[in-house]
């Protein structure tokens, strides 16, 4: 019997959370900002304690995370400067982006759905898949499903959050069923209605098919899902290899995963922070600075969930676009930040070209293993102690507690969007 | 022209309490005292071990995010828009 997966994606999410704060937004066109060059912060501003006019902040250079509902029918979309959206709307209210409001939905609607449904799978910030094959039954249990998903958003987040809500035998059905109808919509799509449903879509509405692969499959003459459905399945291994080609094939024609991973429960397999810089690093200095910064924040993680990596990932990408990276293994599992950047670094460092400039750098530690002592136990010892100290002055005083000397000068703007909150 | 300022300034808050929850009823900050008619979110994050509790609450003309720092038990204003 196939799956019943449901597909929630809240509709221009942050702009509704803002909207459900402040109610007399809700019905006007703005938008809410990200980080940029002109810091549009919000928790900077009040921290200084000095009154500043969302107005003000609004001519500041920033990207819009999201608009709202009238804005977007004016014409202001997501990811474009906000001085693009003010040319748009002239005085667009831009909204700094405030995480930690939107935190908040996050989790009251991943609780709602793991109340209620066999497991659920976080997406994004406002996306999630859940298994409702038990709870719902069939078609009109799904639908009835669905509604009373919608009413306990409604008591629990407010009325200006809504969510379209796809359901179908697998997750890529799901995602596009949950596209079709804008805002609030509930779509069920039949497993005898998948390969039809599927043919009406486009293929850039298919989670997977971006504009780089997008073009490559107009410059085959592939426009549509049924083209692509008609091509050859060795013509498309010859394009794109055998992995792409074969998830080509399958989306097509609506076949898809169906296996609903609850990421709460799923054993971390890497832990990692990257940072988006408003303007490009041009020396080594800087990316040492900050690559060590990234890498605190990532062992920091690691010692709360006691993780010790056997090995550390990085990664630049250029202004330019485009970008390298590479892996290396660590003498001893750890979760110390210095042993993790230096390694992490070593390996960075021969393989970037600095004259490009980096606009974005990342490091992940991977592979977990046991810590096994050190041969050389009075320096660990003492090493451990003073991180132990250093965690306890985290705890207590917040992550922003302490600072190594070298990265006093780094500064990491809160994200709005993406796959998680960074202050998490 | 609607005010939207961020700010951070202390207020004096009557609360009341209904079950677990906490409702924001009256806001006397500078010299007026504003009566809040609708408590639209609440949110809470972590300082170090000190809880923070943001309120947004608002009545026919004014909406305040109200910052609750149960460490010092201290109210501030963060942010205020008024019609």
């Amino acid at each position: 019997m196939p799956r019943l997966i449901l597909h929630i994606d809240f509709n221009s999410f942050f702009a509704s959370v803002e909207a459900q704060a402040n109610p007399f937004l809700r019905g006007k066109a703005f938008a809410v900002a990200g980080k940029g060059k002109g810091r549009i912060d919000r928790e900077a501003g009040a921290i200084q304690g000095k009154r500043t006019s969302i107005s003000e902040l609004s001519h500041s250079r920033s990207v819009v995370t999201t608009a709202s509902r009238e804005a977007k029918k004016l014409g202001v979309k997501t990811a474009i400067t906000t001085h693009e959206a003010q040319r748009i709307i002239p005085n667009l209210p831009i909204i700094p982006g405030d995480p930690r409001k939107y935190a908040e939905v996050t989790h009251r609607f991943l609780k709602i759905l793991r109340e209620h449904c066999d497991a659920v799978e976080q997406f994004s910030v406002d996306e999630a898949f859940a298994d409702i094959t038990t709870v719902a039954g069939d078609k009109f249990g799904a639908i009835m499903f669905a509604q009373i998903l919608r009413s306990k958003i409604l008591d629990t987040i407010g009325e200006a959050c809504t969510a379209s809500i796809g359901i179908g035998p697998n997750k890529v059905v799901a995602k596009l069923a949950s596209e079709l109808v804008k805002p609030n919509g509930i779509t069920f799509v039949d497993p005898s209605e998948v390969e039809s449903f599927v043919a009406a879509r486009s293929l850039r509405d298919i989670c997977g098919i971006g504009p780089r692969l997008g073009k490559r499959l107009t410059s085959l003459g592939v426009t549509t899902i049924l083209h692509l459905r008609q091509t050859p399945m060795d013509r498309l291994i010859a394009e794109f290899g055998p992995h792409t080609a074969e998830f080509l094939w399958n989306v097509s024609r609506g076949i898809g995963d169906d296996a609903v991973i609850d990421s709460a429960t799923d054993d971390p397999k890497s832990v990692g922070h990257s940072y988006t810089f408003p303007h490009g690093l041009e020396t080594d200095q800087e990316v040492h600075d900050n690559l060590l910064a990234l890498a605190d924040m990532v062992t920091q993680r690691l010692r709360n969930q006691n993780l010790f990596a056997t090995h550390v990932n990085v990664f630049a990408r250029y202004e330019d676009g485009g970008g390298s990276g590479t892996n290396a293994q660590l003498p001893e599992a750890t979760n110390d930040g210095l042993t993790l950047f230096e390694h992490g670094f070593r390996s960075l460092l021969p393989i970037i070209d600095i004259d490009r400039g980096i606009r974005r750098l990342g490091i992940n530690a991977t592979q977990f293993a046991n810590k096994i002592p050190s041969l050389i136990p009075e320096h660990n010892e003492r090493h451990d102690r003073c991180l132990t100290a250093l965690d306890l002055i985290a705890k207590r005083f917040g992550t922003g507690a302490w600072h190594r000397a070298s990265t006093l000068n780094t500064v990491f703007l809160e994200r709005v969007s993406g796959w998680h909150y960074d202050h998490e | 022209m609607p005010v939207h300022e961020l700010l951070n300034e202390p207020v004096d808050v009557r609360v009341e309490f209904t079950g677990k929850r906490v409702h924001p009823t009256h806001v006397h900050w500078g010299k007026k005292t504003y009566v809040m008619k609708n408590v639209n979110l609440v949110h809470s994050t972590n300082e170090g071990e000190k809880r923070i509790y943001y309120f947004s609450v608002s009545d026919d003309t004014s909406f305040m995010k109200l910052r609750l720092d149960t460490g010092a038990l201290e109210w501030r204003i963060v942010e205020f828009y008024s019609e």
